[in-house]
């Protein structure tokens, strides 16, 4: 029918009354029953004050880093205390299972409850893979490493071929960069934001098979090294971030070590990201805050939708298509414009794809901050549903791992205590995260320049672009929502 | 009954796309040669009846659809540990339409194409339900919603589309003004969300009252996205005897503690419609202004002293507690105020069935018909919210509403309306639409 069709000039002509054979449609299609939800309770809490506070505790982390003597974040970034020696072993194995388990759970999508929050693999994609590895990747470590289904199908398949050694069979070449991932990713982006259905268990079967099909042959013919690192999404993804966790692997061959550092630590080692990589990085980034800004009053009403009746996503498609890439395209191009009016303060002889580069790691630790906070309520309530479901993936009466019968309590996340504590998580995440987020520009910066004053100015703007995407994240956080 | 384990219990008998698949496949076979097909007419007089449930699983709609499904899923229990209908299970088949209209539509079409499901059953979103009547109708599927919107009544849909199970807001608009204009007041002012959900009350409401002797002497209209409200307050004129407000979405919290710091202690009668916090804790901080107000409520959210067995029963099946919360999870609030219409809805499929004699899709026509053919639903464990009228003219039931007034933390209702307080004059028929 038409009625959401005219939402628009519906929301446009809100002073002046609707022609009368309008009301007469209207009136035969109400109640929405917008729900209060728990950003009602949000509204209630004084989060200008968090929003203020937030943006001055950046700041001031700014003018702390920059007055401590180098060698003070230098020597806490360079201890390392050594967990195991030498390549951990049995990646193979793991890996096999991890397909196996991939596997079960695409046929589960096939075969078992058409309900998404019955069927483990929506729960376990979306929930337990985007929203929970990323933050035990960025928190804890790789161990996306161990898991990856890719691995051990390809080592299966080279050694098949007589190849004992993974060889490529074509060379990716480097000048090719992150853009396959950057690819991947806005596609992977897309359909989680955009997709009208990308719970439907089978409608996810199939494009998590055809996305796994097309990936194990780009890793057989560019080798799993490569193709894991520049190609693949997800796994370039999460090694990207794994880079900033406490535990990670440093050194290769018999000099590798397992080592436990202090967070953002990993960095201090890394080579500047070429522009495709860090793209990449920064539209991971600006999808997640996209997904959150696309559900607020602000978004629907400057996009004519009636935030209170809103219409679902397939009415938003081209709508969206379009501010996924705005908001990409912003946020690199401050990101940029950071760097370069760093560059210009400080006169500096380094050039802009090495500044670049290394800066765009202090991104990380806010796109952690910003994932644990927009995701946190999901986490909470889907991570419950993806136990129960994994106990019985097929809705067969099963109960593998004993949390077929456990109750999924959605009250965690409901009420007014549950969302004042919730709501201060997010905060604290977001703030902390960009004063981590400060502090690895900091480094990043003692690094560029010798001179501490140079070192200051050069992060001097990507410091402010901090300050304000602290606002930004937590304004989105505190803002009504209607989708 | 847990939350994900109460949807596999039903949906491992019945939404496996492998036993579809395979029941369809065994349907073509028999088609095919003459001994397959005795087998299968054998084997369909105990399949099951298949309901397809277009549930709002994600989407805005997220929070009525868990507990919509809880709902069905207790009653389909019910049913089925009595014999289910016409000696055959019925089996839900979960479908999440994503709280949208577009993918409502295909969702009915996969029911009726893929799933051969024998009658479509479930919708709260208005707009969900708009979008899908068409497919339904074209479809020639039975379509039973429980929207409690006047789309079905205002026979604008179609021959398929059906509201048996919960009363339509026109019909509640109305019920409320003979209560209002004796108890709370001649004089009332309207605050309305500015869009389809408030144009019903600012449009049936004011005809009511003036038939009870009582006018509507403002109506305030808030833009959809407005968070702020104090600076509508000063348009309510001085001599309101009443409050009307009906206003949804997050910010509902705001506008009742800005409107108490407006008033302060002396105020106005306040009345609502629990769409405003439903499923929301009624002693949540800021809704303290709230105390002595009333509400309407289609099933009261808190357990009344005089509850009957069928609505203690229907209470204990669906879990939840004396508060109207779920049992073991008291943050869980229920949308105890509509889904008892999934409940009663299914009841109503199960009487239409039987009384057609319903064996599979060719008899839809005879189901239409039944259901149509209905006329009342006395007040026991099939209709525990209270006793309803049926029009098969326009597809909609008639029933009780409750008057409850937030009093000591709780709802307790002070008045059940008449039916025929709610009833109007028919806006078209049905019947004389062709099948």
């Amino acid at each position: 029918m038409s009625e959401w069709l005219n939402r628009k000039s519906r929301l446009t002509g809100l002073a002046p009354r609707a022609s009368a054979a309008a009301v007469a449609l209207l009136c035969t299609c109400l109640p929405a029953l917008a729900h209060v939800s728990d950003r009602g309770f949000v509204l209630l809490l004084p989060t200008g004050h968090y929003l203020a506070g937030g943006a001055i505790a950046v700041a001031a982390s700014f003018a702390v880093f920059a007055l401590m003597p180098a060698n003070a974040t230098g020597a806490l970034a360079h201890r390392r205390l050594v967990l195991a020696r030498r390549m951990p072993r049995g990646r193979t194995a793991t890996s096999l299972l991890a397909f196996l388990a991939l596997a079960v759970l695409v046929l589960a999508g096939w075969l078992g409850s058409r309900d998404p929050l019955s069927n483990p693999l929506p729960l376990v994609v979306w929930t337990l893979t985007w929203v929970g590895l990323t933050l035990v990747q960025g928190i804890v470590g790789n161990l996306w490493w161990w898991i990856d289904p890719w691995y051990g199908p390809w080592r299966l398949l080279r050694r098949l071929a007589g190849d004992r050694e993974g060889r490529a069979m074509l060379r990716l070449p480097a000048r090719i960069g992150y853009w396959p991932a950057l690819a991947l990713f806005f596609g992977f982006a897309w359909f989680e934001l955009i997709d009208p259905a990308p719970d439907d268990p089978a409608r996810l079967a199939t494009v998590a098979a055809v996305y796994y099909a097309a990936n194990l042959g780009a890793t057989l013919v560019f080798g799993h090294d490569e193709w894991s690192r520049r190609g693949e999404c997800l796994s370039a993804f999460f090694r990207l971030i794994s880079r900033y966790a406490p535990i990670g692997v440093e050194g290769e061959g018999r000099e590798a070590r397992t080592v436990l550092r202090f967070p953002g630590a990993g960095i201090e080692a890394e080579r500047p990201l070429p522009p495709s990589g860090a793209l990449f990085l920064l539209l991971t980034l600006a999808s997640v805050s996209f997904d959150g800004l696309s559900r607020t009053f602000f978004w629907l009403g400057a996009n004519g939708i009636n935030p209170l009746e809103f219409p679902g996503r397939t009415a938003m498609m081209a709508t969206n298509t379009f501010g996924l890439v705005v908001a990409f395209a912003v946020l690199s191009a401050a990101y940029l414009l950071a760097v370069v009016a760093g560059q210009s303060l400080t006169r500096s002889a380094v050039t802009l794809r090495r500044a670049g580069g290394l800066f765009v790691w202090s991104i990380v630790p806010i796109a952690l901050a910003y994932h644990f906070s927009h995701y946190l309520t999901v986490l909470l309530v889907n991570g419950q549903y993806a136990l129960v479901a994994l106990s019985d993936p097929f809705s067969a009466g099963w109960n593998l791992f004993g949390t077929a019968g456990m109750q999924v309590v959605t009250g965690v996340t409901l009420g007014a205590e549950a969302t004042w504590v919730v709501w201060n998580l997010q905060a604290g995440a977001i703030i902390g995260g960009h004063v981590l987020a400060v502090l690895a520009a900091h480094r990043i910066a003692t690094r560029l320049h010798t001179q501490p004053a140079q070192a200051a100015m050069s992060e001097l703007p990507l410091t402010i672009l901090m300050v304000a995407y602290t606002v930004f994240g937590l304004w989105l956080l505190s803002t009504p929502t209607g989708a | 009954m847990t939350e994900g384990r109460a949807s596999d219990r039903l949906s491992k008998t019945s939404v496996s796309r492998r036993t579809v698949l395979m029941g369809a496949g065994a349907a073509a076979a028999g088609l095919a040669v003459g001994p397959g097909f005795v087998r299968y007419s054998q084997a369909q007089s105990s399949a099951p009846i298949k309901i397809g449930f277009q549930a709002h699983k994600t989407g805005i709609g997220a929070s009525y659809g868990r507990w919509y499904e809880r709902t069905t899923n207790a009653a389909v229990k019910l049913i089925n540990d009595a014999g289910g209908i016409n000696g055959r299970p019925v089996e839900i088949v979960i479908e999440d339409d994503g709280t949208d209209p577009n993918r409502g539509a295909e969702v009915v079409a996969k029911f009726a194409n893929q799933h051969k499901c024998d009658v479509v059953y479930g919708t709260l979103f208005s707009h969900v339900v708009i979008g899908s009547a068409p497919m339904a109708g074209e479809l020639k599927i039975p379509y039973y919603v429980v929207s409690e919107g006047h789309h079905v009544a205002s026979t604008k849909l179609n021959r398929y589309v059906f509201q048996p199970g919960i009363t339509d807001v026109k019909s509640q608009i109305q019920a409320m003004a003979p209560w209002i204009a004796a108890n709370a007041g001649k004089k009332v002012t309207q605050i309305f969300p500015d869009f389809a959900f408030g144009y019903d009350h600012r449009d049936y409401l004011p005809p009511a009252l003036k038939a009870q002797g009582a006018d509507v002497v403002a109506q305030i209209a808030i833009p959809p996205t407005e968070s702020s409200f104090t600076r509508y307050f000063p348009q309510i004129p001085a001599d309101t005897d009443v409050i009307y407000h009906v206003m949804v979405g997050p910010a509902v919290l705001t506008f009742v503690k800005e409107l108490g710091e407006f008033y302060g202690s002396s105020r106005p009668q306040l009345f609502g419609f629990i769409d405003s916090l439903e499923a929301v804790d009624i002693n949540s901080p800021g809704l303290e202004f709230l105390d002595g107000s009333h509400f309407w409520e289609g099933s009261p959210r808190y357990a009344q002293a005089n509850d009957s067995d069928a609505q203690k029963a229907y209470r204990a099946a669906v879990g939840i507690d004396d508060s109207g919360a779920a049992v073991g999870d008291p943050k869980d609030v229920s949308t105890a105020a509509h889904m008892f219409g999934c409940w009663e809805t299914l009841y109503v499929i199960k009487k239409a069935m039987e009384d057609a004699g319903y064996k599979g899709p060719e008899d839809r026509g005879k189901l239409v018909e039944a259901t149509e053919a209905l006329t009342e639903f006395a007040e026991g464990p099939e209709h525990p919210q209270g006793p309803k009228t049926f029009n098969g003219k326009i597809h909609q039931c008639f029933g009780v509403q409750n008057i409850s007034k937030v009093e000591g933390g709780r709802l307790n209702v002070v008045h059940k309306t008449s039916i025929e307080d709610g009833v109007y004059e028919p806006e078209g028929d049905y019947t004389a639409m062709p099948l």
